[in-house]
């Protein structure tokens, strides 16, 4: 049975071949996917990650940064200055807007630093300087790109003009680029003065940030104070929140699409060979055995379909950035071996008509002429 | 007398109810003997293919009981009938049936698979069938580059294989030209005689007659007596062949006459033309 179903699969190569591309198609739509979230959602927390103080101090109630607001009084940042275990507190001011080059609009994360604060500005500059005074801004590299700007040149963040000094690289991101600017222009958007966002602090040697972070909870009053990795986790979480309801439909979609491309190709094989599978049970093949060779089919069909896209996901995907430099994807092989298994479920679920199809065949109509 | 290998007694077969219903076959009853080469003869839609379907186990009679080598086919349940199909009787079909993704081998060899000692057993008898039936120099041949008499005899060494008591065939010559099939017939008959094979054929083809046993008659879905002088015979206008009438299954009415065909590429040539084949008879008559 398997042999004749082998070969049958391989007397009808155009069909199969058709079929398993577009299985495959479904499946690196779902390999895409993850690709794009999981590297989005690393860019999306960046800035936080760079950073790397030990403990982030911030607004009581408050737990993250990504499309969070947060406020502290200037004069607690003093107050955490002065507990013992501090080296040194770096506070930024902090909003979600948008930058406009035109009428190219982008998402962005803006920070404002104080005069000569090179503690939490860009980790990695690939052209000009960093902002020293009102007006000016640093944005990623890529961004530019996109909007078609370079240094000299201005853009609007928040209904104020800018002019771009200084461009940075590993900060863009598709739903949060990382933008820099003055601290006192950033106070005038906000219209705020004598308040900070988040305040980055920097412990002694060998100060426990954990225990750190608990003697500024218990000491200033109304903030939040979180070691560095527990901040960043809570950022991730809230960067994939999004992403992974979006990963959840568009794998459900694809698996959906593979059930539907495999159902079809495996009923169309079936219907085609529907008068000899009707002989080979009127030969005496039984039904579950004629079942047995359809879901093998249809199994074979699938892992080339599989094949071909984990072979397309692992040597084509990585050059997707280098044409689309906005696109930040990351392929997890564990995906891939997920998306394996599922694939197999694929295989059983789109037999499932084709089966029924071939367990109701009239044996008798071999006889037909 | 030996006993029956084959017994059906009084069935019947009713397709569809009420207004729709069809009395396919009905209350017949016969005996097939071992080494036995029965025909079934009778118009078309005389229900032939109904009762051999059924003595063959691919269909389940209204009524009525077949035992076929002691077992109880209308007391089977549905899922013990494929292992006596597979196992106790050989089919061949008028359209030949091979399955095409698999050589000519692999054909015969296919209902080895359901055999106790599988496709690998059979391998022994099935070179020698292949060598009996002149097919040597296609065993790996696909179908579709096969001519019609030699699928036929690729279909009688797969029906051969499990060494079946029992041979049931449809109008195994229908699809092929009166020479190949008189070749398929002789072949089959001789591998039937050699092996004590029982052979019940459903045929058109009056030349066939010579090598049965007997001769059953179906009319209506009832068997009846068909005395020798029911022949009436005519000749197909095309190819001047001899057909009788009473079974034909090709025929054209033409200016109030019905004309019989052997087959029906000939009533296709007739059709086209039937006043060139018409013409051509008279002279041929006069002449
Ligand atoms: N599956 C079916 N459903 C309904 N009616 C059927 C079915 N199979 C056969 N019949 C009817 O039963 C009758 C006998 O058909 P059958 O095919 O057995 O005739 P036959 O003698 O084999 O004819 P032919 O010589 O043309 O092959 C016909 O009237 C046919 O229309
Ligand atoms: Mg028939």
């Amino acid at each position: 049975m398997l042999v004749w179903a082998w070969k049958s699969l391989i007397a009808q190569r155009g069909a199969v071949l058709g079929g398993a591309l577009g299985i495959a198609g479904s499946f690196i739509l779902v390999v895409f996917f993850h690709a794009v979230f999981r590297g989005e959602s690393g860019q999306i927390v960046a800035y936080p990650e760079h950073m790397q103080p030990d403990v982030w101090v911030m607004q009581r109630g408050v737990r993250n940064m990504h499309m969070a607001t947060s406020s502290v009084w200037d004069w607690k940042a003093d107050k955490v200055a002065d507990i013992p275990g501090v080296a040194r507190v770096t506070p930024i001011l902090y909003l979600n807007s948008v930058i406009t080059a035109g009428n190219q609009k982008s998402f962005s994360f803006i920070v404002g630093l104080l005069p000569d604060d090179h503690r939490a500005g860009p980790w990695e500059m690939v052209a000009g300087r960093e902002v020293s005074s009102q007006g000016e801004t640093v944005i990623p590299d890529v961004l530019s790109n996109l909007l078609d700007v370079s240094i000299g040149d201005r853009v609007t963040i928040a209904d104020t003009s800018f002019t771009i000094v200084g461009l940075s690289t590993g900060t863009y991101s598709m739903a949060n680029s990382v933008i820099f600017v003055a601290f006192s222009d950033l106070e005038r958007i906000l219209s705020s003065s004598g308040t900070y966002s988040y305040l980055l602090v920097d412990a002694e040697e060998g100060i426990d940030p954990e225990a750190l972070a608990g003697k500024i909870r218990r000491e200033v009053e109304k903030v939040n104070a979180l070691p560095h990795e527990e901040f960043v986790e809570n950022d991730f979480a809230i960067a994939m929140q999004m992403g992974v309801e979006i990963i959840f439909m568009m794998t459900v979609i694809s698996a959906i699409l593979a059930i539907l491309i495999v159902c079809f190709t495996a009923y169309s094989l079936v219907m085609r060979k529907r008068r000899e599978l009707a002989i080979a049970k009127a030969l005496g093949m039984r039904g579950s055995a004629v079942l047995f060779g359809v879901v093998f089919q249809s199994c074979i069909l699938t892992l080339f379909g599989f094949a071909i896209a984990a072979v397309f996901a692992m040597i084509v995907i990585p050059y997707i950035p280098l044409l689309l430099p906005q696109l930040s994807l990351t392929v997890a092989v564990s995906e891939l071996l997920q998306i394996g298994v599922t694939a197999l479920l694929v295989a059983m679920v789109g037999a499932i008509i084709p089966a029924y199809l071939v367990l109701r065949l009239d044996p008798a109509t071999a006889f037909n002429v | 007398m030996a006993a029956a290998l084959l017994t059906a007694s009084k069935v019947t077969k009713i397709f569809g109810t009420g207004h729709a219903e069809v009395r396919a076959v009905h209350e017949v009853s016969l005996e097939i003997l071992p080494a036995e080469i029965v025909l079934v003869m009778g118009p078309s839609g005389s229900g032939k293919t109904t009762l051999l379907s059924m003595l063959g186990g691919l269909l389940k009679p209204s009524a009525g009981s077949i035992v076929l080598d002691g077992i109880h086919l209308t007391a089977l349940k549905e899922s013990q009938l494929p292992e006596i199909r597979a196992l106790k009787i050989g089919f061949v079909f008028q359209a030949f049936n091979l399955l095409s993704a698999l050589s000519v081998e692999e054909n015969i060899l296919f209902p080895a698979q359901l055999r106790a000692g599988g496709i690998a057993a059979a391998r022994p008898r099935a070179a020698e069938l292949i060598e009996k039936l002149g097919l040597a120099h296609r065993r790996r041949a696909l179908p579709k580059t096969l001519s019609g008499g030699e699928k036929q005899r690729v279909a009688i060494a797969r029906a051969l294989i499990n060494e079946p008591k029992l041979i049931l065939a449809d109008e195994p010559t229908g699809n092929l030209d009166s020479q190949t099939g008189q070749e398929v017939m002789m072949i089959l008959h001789d591998v039937a005689r050699d092996q004590g094979y029982s052979v019940v054929l459903v045929t058109h083809d009056p030349r066939v007659e010579d090598v049965a046993d007997r001769i059953l008659w179906l009319e209506d879905g009832q068997l009846r007596d068909r005395k020798s002088e029911q022949h009436n015979w005519e000749r197909d206008p095309v190819c001047g062949m001899r057909v009788d009438e009473w079974t034909a299954t090709e025929f054209t009415d033409y200016k109030d006459h019905k004309y019989v065909f052997c087959s029906s590429r000939c009533r296709e040539r007739f059709d086209k033309r039937p006043e060139h084949y018409l013409t051509k008879r008279e002279q041929s008559a006069d002449g």
